[in-house]
């Protein structure tokens, strides 16, 4: 080995250091870098139509705080979030509690369960659009072959349902994921405990509400923020069914910054949106970052 | 862990149809779809005529075989440049100890929670001044810096397993930093950096964002990317292809899931439960 003799002759902390250098350079090229860069460009009027640009101030934050399309896509993030994540978390507990029941195929169950989460976003985006499809589509097929319907609805055509459909699009990959968290949680139950309740008289009610949910407190609260961070940034289902709209109804806060910056060239306002945008993460990750340190 | 009454059992049952069904019957109406003659696509039946006439267009259409191989590409070079990357990172998190440390770790962490879509904008113009932007190199150093925070928390955890009396051990025999790290930790962290190589391929397969924006040119585009070019805004759409393609999109991560779905599950959950 050729670089043995200089390495050896540094110490520990500097081949410490060294190791780190890789991730250091790529997390302040692409993300430290990039940040900061854009919440320096909220400030100006860069397009990516014209090379020039200038500072404006705090110009572009009043045009995003007047405009009342901004308070609709803050809306539907935020309806987004909460239920795309509140939803599949409690879909996925439930079927934890299936799964863990330990029957003849549980085991298989679970693994093709994860398929869902696999599969690329923009397969599931085409099959869940296939599935609401307002004229062919088999939730019609089924309503109308029911009698519950005459003509089909466009699900994701009409502005009271599309979001709908992209929260249960969102479900199904996103299911398994929780499942996968909870069911890891549910295990490191103690089963001492629950025999101890037991004893006490408690029926299975009390032992979820007294012994399970108490000792996967940590875990719970983690993949529940987990998911709320995951929805926030969520980009692929509301695009692939909808592309933000009808009305703009699935536009959520990074379809909004998509759009604004590569298809209506507004780097300076899709930047803008983008550093409110951090603040509130940042509320969320904070959260999270102190039950990773509760939990360390 | 929960008595069988009968209240229970009804629970079981209620939820074990229910969800079962909401989880499998819509990939049996991919496949279904995928798998009719494709004048049969907007009847109702369910494998009636099963058919490869949709699987055929897509796998004899050179546009998307070559997105199919842009993605191979990517994803394989992205995963192998992330688990590299992680690896000695949280090495050296787990095992050195100087200043600085604490922040470097803090930051890597931290990066999990920046929005993709702000950093994409500065990301953009810098791989544009760089000439970067349509290589496939845009992609790979933008898709390293996913897997950055998991995979290194996921690896530390494999780290700080290894008594650190194993290393004292070896330095006292003469081994020199280089050689512990290759001949004694990285064996045995092997199962930790194929978890991490496997969540690195996923994640960079199954990215739209990053690959619509920063490679503009077609014939460089991934298949997450390609396809919805390809789809969406279609006047009059082709599902039973587009339910084709969609399987061929899934079929390289499902494969790599089924075989090391062990690797798979222990990463996703050492990973972001310990950070």
């Amino acid at each position: 080995m050729k670089k043995g003799s200089p390495l050896k002759s540094l110490t520990d902390k500097q081949v410490g250091f060294m190791l780190v250098i890789p991730g250091l350079a790529v997390f302040i090229g692409i993300i430290l870098y990039p940040f900061v860069n854009s919440v320096i460009m909220s400030f100006t009027n860069r397009s990516l139509l014209q090379p020039n640009y200038g500072w404006v101030g705090f110009e572009n934050y009043a045009k995003v705080f007047k405009d009342p399309y901004f308070l609709q896509t803050l809306g539907t993030t935020f309806l987004f979030v909460l239920l795309a994540t509140a939803i599949p978390f409690a879909l996925g507990l439930i079927w934890a509690i299936v799964l863990n029941q330990g029957f003849k195929g549980a085991e298989f169950l679970r693994g093709i369960t994860l398929v869902n989460w696999i599969i690329p976003g923009t397969a599931i985006g085409f099959l869940w659009s296939w599935i609401f499809n307002g004229q062919y589509g088999i939730l019609n097929g089924i309503l109308k072959g029911l009698g519950l319907l005459e003509t089909g609805i466009p699900f994701l055509g009409q502005t009271g349902t599309a979001l709908l459909c992209v929260v249960v699009a969102r479900t199904w990959q996103m299911l398994p994921w929780y499942m996968a968290f909870l069911l890891g949680g549910l295990q490191g139950v103690s089963l001492d405990q629950i025999e101890a309740a037991r004893i006490d008289g408690a029926g299975n009610w009390r032992v979820f509400t007294h012994v399970v949910v108490p000792s996967m407190k940590t875990i719970m609260t983690l993949v529940f923020v987990l998911g709320l961070v995951g929805n926030l940034q969520h980009f692929d289902l509301p695009w692939t069914m909808a592309q933000g709209g009808p009305a703009r109804a699935t536009t959520t806060l990074s379809i909004e910054v998509y759009t604004t910056a590569f298809k209506n060239w507004n780097m300076g306002k899709a930047a803008t949106i983008g550093t409110i945008w951090a603040v509130l993460l940042a509320c969320f990750s904070f959260i999270y970052l102190r039950q990773v340190n509760e939990a360390d | 862990m929960f008595q069988k009454t009968a209240g229970f059992r009804v629970f079981f049952w209620i939820s074990l149809v229910c969800i079962g069904g909401f989880i499998f019957l819509p990939l049996l109406w991919m496949v279904n779809t995928a798998l009719k003659p494709q004048a049969e696509t907007f009847t109702m039946g369910f494998f009636n005529t099963v058919s490869l006439e949709n699987i055929k267009s897509i796998v004899t259409n050179g546009t998307i075989m070559t997105y199919l191989k842009n993605s191979l590409i990517v994803s394989f070079a992205s995963s192998f440049m992330a688990t590299l990357v992680c690896t000695l990172a949280a090495y050296s998190f787990s095992k050195f100890r100087y200043t600085g440390r604490k922040l470097i770790m803090g930051a890597f962490m931290m990066s999990q929670a920046f929005p993709q879509a702000i950093l994409l904008l500065s990301i953009y113009v810098l791989m544009q001044k760089t000439g970067l932007l349509g290589s496939y190199g845009a992609l790979l150093i933008s898709y390293v810096v996913f897997t950055l925070p998991v995979g290194t928390w996921t690896l530390k955890s494999y780290f700080d397993q290894l008594p650190d009396a194993l290393i004292e051990s070896a330095k006292i025999d003469g081994a020199g930093n280089l050689r512990i790290m290759g001949q004694i930790i990285l064996p045995m962290a092997i199962p930790g950096m194929i978890s991490v190589a496997i969540y690195g391929f996923v994640w960079s397969w199954n990215d739209l964002l990053y690959s619509m924006t920063l490679v503009t040119d077609s014939a460089k585009r991934t298949l997450a990317s390609g396809l919805v070019m390809t789809y969406l805004g279609e006047a009059s759409t082709n599902w039973g292809a587009m339910m084709a393609a969609s399987i061929v999109s899934a079929i390289p991560v499902t494969i790599i899931f089924v075989f090391l779905q062990r690797y798979f599950i222990q990463g996703l959950t050492a990973g972001a439960v310990k950070g």
